[in-house]
């Protein structure tokens, strides 16, 4: 007989699931539309069909290690054509926040920071404790507290050393913690396809081909947003998306570049303030240009997802609306603090300056702990599938010789030789 | 009765141009001597039937036979009082069907062949005038329009109020002291209306209190019927207390084992009487009359079903036998006690499997009595499991079929949408004790993989066996036996299975409704006793009018005995599908004219050829053979005649009529009641009169049996069996009788089953008799 496997359904899995948007899960009755109509899913990595039914058995372990989850864009082409009305592409949605609590250490705030309350409260206590440092500083620079003499300028308030301070710790928590959900992801996953390295470890590649081989290819093609203009019913969703995620990468230069320029160069060398810049400095185009560009994009992205959910296309979570909001708050308030410095409105510019802080610390935290988290996991799924990919056809290295793994995933019917056939093309 | 006959032809739709009718008319007039010959091309047109009416009434003519379209088009028209209307359809049998070919070598000998044809049927159609009788209604003096509904279930109580509701008068008895039957004993129970997405509360209570306060049902509990005699429109129902033995019971006759003696050779008649009375001791003959009977028109068996009580060391494999392993109509049982508890230890169950198919890999089927319900019965069992532990209970599903017809696919939406209910398709290949509870294997699930699973109990989705397996439950004092006569295909179901005759069983005036005719949900089984009480007021009508049942509703004849000339064979009594036949003492035939359907199964079975119909017997049928016109001097011009089953046959060669297929003209094609009815004189009378060969259409029989008198065309393949015998014997080959089955769809295919017959027979040459 063959091997059976014990299988202990995990109701609370489902309810959480239901909860989190994936409610209409049980609707489906594996008629396979889904994975049909889906233009992203390929006959190697046939989803939507297989979670649907991993969920409404209470599979969490199976879900957890199923990386095709994150190689949807929630187009909603699966849900436009259930006959069932199960919307696979939420479901989905649903099943990849449950993952991103699922690898978030500590949970607790992966819980926070997944409801409104929470969101609006970290944003306050950020506020607050922005204030309270600045009011240190002040007491060290003996500049005027709340509102530093003269024209505006935001170092009076709080220099690069402070915030660095509060920010830098962060930035290692969301490193490590990125690291710790992303490692767990690629074990699970890895597993899943059923190889075990030597030592007993899932598989996985050495740093110097993990780049060359699959980050930088991955990232080139989220980039690109070339899977995500695939999809048919949102795919305008596509545009504000790419126009974001450019934004952020521009931002991200800038924020390096200026402090380079003035937290290592200017301050410490010159004993003088890079910052702020004229509005001729080419950086400063650069900057206010990425902050249009992330502005526009969240718009974009909020009026897609208004009208696609209104029009039942997609459904919308409370996270979904968080994420928007919180990246909306950050992009106003950084352009009202550029613009009430420029006014000189001290009254106004630095507490928005504060607040502009606080809202950027929260999306910091977002980053691991939230639906932001796709950021990570996604690259990693993309990563992950070329991966693979070269270790079906034996060109991984390591090791992993062609037969190694089983000639196709559990649900893909071509055979060996197609499947090479199809890698020449 | 001398006949005074009016012959008229149709010549419109193409029979004015394949024939030439006014040589018709000549032969009508000349050769068969009819009163009066015409042609009309508009003849069931206003001006052709005055013409028709005018003729009758001047001409005082009392028989008519009409050329053109079918019988099978009704033409009020065509009704005169008193007088005898033969139609022949030569529209579709000459005009459409026959064509002389565009390349044909010599276009005038076909169309010789195609007049000939015609001429023949002018022959017939006229003989018949000059045999034919009308018959006169056999109308039931003291029809009862009472209707009996057997069974206080949910289809009893619905047939019941139907039948009452219609204003007739319902005697309805049931076997258990209290009414409601297992539509009682359920805890919650699959919609019976829309929304269907949810269990609801049993609706049978409102029903008994509807029947118990309704004036027209006499509600008799505690009660089973010892014997059903008579026959429709009259019935005696001896009723006793259920469970007890009466003197009216039904007796019972000797089975096939038991006419034989310890060597096999068949018991003398004494000793076969001797052991009958012995077996059927203490219990009156079955002609006897009970004084004291109940008098109905009409029965509805409402019997229903029990359930599956699957054997000691049956389902091993699903460890049928520990405690914890039940069938669903005991799952109920402990549903309906309260929260569901463990029989083991009393512990409340958390967790079951549902298991519908018990074959394993092997055999992907049901329990056996499973249908839709016992889908539909899973997933509310499944609901239970929810409802008791609403926040950890976990109900698996396995099927091979998840049967949710119709509507209730808004049931199996509903109870999905559950989060704690889990179906898979797959292959439940063991069930073993594992701790205090159960694991369950089951291989080739939809999740791709083989699983097991633990849980507290085990349920078996078995199913609904009918009463009538087990008993006879109408026990009719027949001549064939209390018990419906089983085809061995229906597991014991009372109901015959054709698809066309719902409700029928095979005793007319005895319908069934609900689980004893096939598994059914409560829904099914109300709308399933509305059907079943329809029927039986239809035949209390029919028996009060003196005509058939369905299919023969419009048929007022019914079979007449020339009893001087019965040997007693007891041919037609045994092989009445309907058990119309009784008998006396010394076998000879007591007929029941209202339990008869007139198929003339009877008239086909006679060797002495003492029974027929006033206007289809042996002479006329006979004579029609003869009329036909045999040339014994031209082998090209042989002669085939086809007996076509009015039910499939004959309406399958006008279909193939219509859609312009043709077939050879050398055929004669005379319309039978049923296969059954061709009495193998017929044959006879076609040899010895020079005809080449005999064929008969027929309806499938088998398994799929398609025979609207259930066995006819089977029995007439058995006869004609003999006939091959008879002409081996006689020297001819015995390919000359052909008998085929065939289904009204496949019209398309008769042509060439009909060609085929006829160049076989033209390879044989002419009959060796010919000319004698």
């Amino acid at each position: 007989m063959a091997e059976t496997k014990k299988i202990q359904p995990d109701l609370s899995f489902i309810r959480g699931l239901m909860e989190a948007g994936g409610d209409t899960v049980n609707r489906c009755y594996q008629c396979a539309t889904c994975s049909v109509v889906c233009p992203l899913s390929t006959e190697e990595r046939a989803f939507p069909r297989k979670e649907m039914l991993w969920a409404q058995w209470g599979l969490a372990s199976k879900i957890a290690g199923d990386a095709d989850v994150w190689l949807c864009h929630q187009c909603g082409d699966c849900s436009a054509y259930c006959p069932r009305d199960a919307k696979p592409g939420d479901v989905l949605g649903a099943i990849r926040l449950n993952a991103i609590k699922y690898y978030a250490e500590p949970k607790a705030l992966a819980d926070l920071l997944s409801n409104k309350a929470g969101v609006i409260g970290t944003v306050v206590a950020a506020f607050v404790v922005w204030y309270i440092v600045a009011f240190l500083w002040s007491l060290h620079t003996g500049e005027g507290f709340p509102f530093p003499e003269g024209t505006v300028a935001y170092h009076k308030i709080l220099t690069f050393v402070p915030i660095d301070i509060v920010v830098l710790p962060i930035v290692g928590l969301i490193v490590w913690a990125g690291y710790k959900g992303v490692t767990a992801f690629w074990n699970d996953i890895a597993k899943a396809s059923g190889v075990e390295s030597y030592t007993g470890t899932a598989p996985k590649p050495a740093i110097g081909p993990l780049f060359s081989k699959y980050v930088v290819p991955a990232v080139q093609e989220i980039l690109a947003h070339t899977r995500f203009e695939k999809c048919g019913e949102t795919k305008e969703r596509a545009k504000g998306h790419k126009l974001l995620l450019w934004s952020f990468i521009m931002l991200f230069i800038v924020t390096t570049t200026v402090f380079i320029i003035n937290d290592i160069i200017f301050v410490p060398l010159l004993h003088k303030h890079f910052t702020p810049m004229p509005l001729w400095n080419p950086i400063k185009i650069f900057a206010n240009v990425a902050a249009v560009m992330l502005i526009v994009g969240i718009w974009m992205i909020f009026q897609m997802r208004k009208q696609k959910t209104a029009e039942g296309v997609l459904q919308s979570s409370e996270q979904d609306w968080i994420l928007i909001w919180l990246i909306f708050a950050v992009g106003i308030t950084g352009v009202l603090a550029e613009l009430l410095r420029l006014m000189n409105i001290a009254g106004l510019a630095y507490p928005i300056y504060i607040l502009h802080l606080a809202t950027v610390v929260t999306l910091f935290l977002a980053v691991p702990y939230s639906k932001f988290a796709h950021l990570i996991y996604r690259t990693t799924a993309y990563v992950y599938q070329r991966y693979e990919d070269d270790m079906r056809q034996g060109k991984a290295g390591f090791g992993m010789e062609k037969d190694v793994l089983p000639p196709g995933p559990p649900e893909g019917e071509s055979t060996d030789e197609e499947k090479s056939e199809e890698s020449k093309e | 009765m001398s006949k005074k006959i009016g012959l008229y032809i149709y010549t419109g739709d193409g029979i004015g141009e394949a024939v030439d009718v006014d040589k018709l008319l000549e032969l009508a007039t000349s050769e068969m001597s009819v009163a009066v010959a015409k042609k009309h091309e508009d003849l069931y047109g206003p001006e052709g039937l005055a013409m028709i009416k005018a003729d009758v009434e001047s001409e005082e003519l009392n028989a008519i036979a009409v050329l053109g379209l079918s019988f099978r088009y009704d033409f009020e028209g065509l009704k005169f009082p008193g007088v005898y209307v033969e139609r022949v359809g030569i529209r579709e049998l000459v005009a459409w069907s026959k064509k002389v070919k565009e390349d044909a070598e010599d276009p005038e000998k076909e169309k010789e062949h195609i007049q000939e044809l015609a001429e023949d049927y002018v022959r017939m159609a006229v003989t018949r005038c000059q045999k034919a009788e009308l018959p006169t209604p056999d109308k039931l003096e003291e029809a009862s329009e009472a209707v009996l509904v057997i069974g206080g279930g949910i289809s009893g109580l619905s047939a019941a109020l139907e039948a009452a509701d219609a204003g007739h008068k319902v005697l309805l008895v049931e076997k258990e002291p209290q009414l409601g039957g297992f539509a009682a004993k359920v805890r919650k129970q699959v919609p019976v209306g829309p929304s269907y997405d949810h269990l609801v509360d049993p609706v049978v209570n409102d029903l008994i209190e509807k029947v118990q306060n309704n004036p027209n049902i006499d509600v008799r509990t505690s009660t089973e019927v010892a014997r059903t005699a008579g026959a429709p429109g009259q019935f005696r129902i001896s009723l006793k207390e259920a469970g007890t033995k009466s003197e009216w019971d039904a007796p019972v006759p000797l089975t096939e084992e038991e006419k034989l003696d310890e060597n096999g050779n068949e018991l003398s008649a004494e000793e076969q009487k001797k052991k009958y009375d012995e077996k059927n001791e203490g219990r009156h003959d079955y002609m006897e009359v009970d004084p004291n009977a109940e008098i109905v028109g009409a029965i509805v068996l409402a019997s229903g079903w029990k359930p599956y009580e699957p054997g000691e060391g049956e389902f091993e494999h699903l460890a049928w036998g520990n405690p914890n392993v039940v069938t669903n109509v005991q799952f109920e049982e402990l549903a309906k006690a309260g929260k569901i508890k463990r029989p083991s230890d009393g512990k409340e169950v958390k967790s079951v499997a549902f298991v519908m198919s018990p074959g394993g890999k092997e055999d992907d089927a049901d329990f056996p009595y499973a249908g839709a319900v016992t889908s539909l019965v899973a997933l509310k069992q499944a609901k239970y499991v929810r409802e008791d532990n609403p926040e950890d209970g976990k109900a698996f599903v396995f099927y091979q079929h998840m049967r949710t017809p119709g509507q209730y696919e808004y049931f199996y939406k509903g109870l999905q949408n559950d989060p704690g209910i889990f179906l898979t398709k797959g292959a439940v290949t063991k069930v073993e004790a594992a701790g205090d509870g159960l694991n369950v294997t089951v291989e080739d699930t939809i999740l791709g993989e083989d699983i097991n699973v633990d849980v507290d109990m085990v349920v078996l989705a078995t199913g609904m066996v009918p009463t009538t397996k087990f008993e006879p439950v109408v026990n009719f004092a027949y001549r064939q036996g209390p018990a419906f006569r089983d085809l061995d295909l229906f597991g014991g179901y009372c109901d015959s299975n054709f698809i066309c005759f719902p409700y029928e069983t095979r005793r007319t005036g005895v319908y069934a409704a609900g689980g004893v005719r096939r598994t059914m949900t409560i829904e099914e089984a109300m709308e399933d006793a509305t059907g079943a009480a329809l029927k039986a007021i239809q035949s209390v009508v029919a028996a009060e009018e003196g005509h058939a049942v369905h299919p023969r509703t419009w048929d007022f004849d019914y079979p007449d005995f020339y009893f001087q000339r019965c040997t007693q064979c007891k041919r037609c009594t045994e092989e009445c599908p309907f058990g119309a036949l009784d008998d006396d003492e010394k076998g000879t035939p007591k007929p029941n004219p209202t339990r008869c359907r007139r198929c003339g199964t009877c008239m086909g079975a006679c060797p002495e050829r003492i029974i027929g119909f006033k206007d289809y017997n042996i002479d006329i049928v006979g004579s029609m053979i003869k009329a036909i016109e045999v040339p014994d001097d031209d082998d090209d011009k042989l002669r085939m005649i086809c007996f076509a089953c009015e039910n499939d046959a004959y309406p399958a060669l006008e279909m193939a009529a219509k859609n312009g297929h043709t077939w050879s003209p050398l055929v004669r094609i005379i319309p039978v009641r049923c296969l059954g009815s061709v009495n193998v004189s017929w044959i006879k009378d076609a040899m010895s009169s020079g005809l080449d060969g005999a064929l008969l259409l027929g309806c499938r029989y088998g398994d799929d049996y398609q025979c609207h008198f259930v066995k006819g065309s089977e029995l007439a393949n058995r006869r004609m069996d003999n006939v091959a015998e008879s002409l081996n014997s006689l020297g001819m080959e015995p390919e000359r009788v052909k008998l085929r089955e065939i289904a009204i769809d496949e019209y398309d295919k008769l042509p060439q089953i009909i060609d085929e017959f006829v160049e076989e027979v033209l390879g044989m040459g002419p009959n060796p008799f010919k000319g004698w």
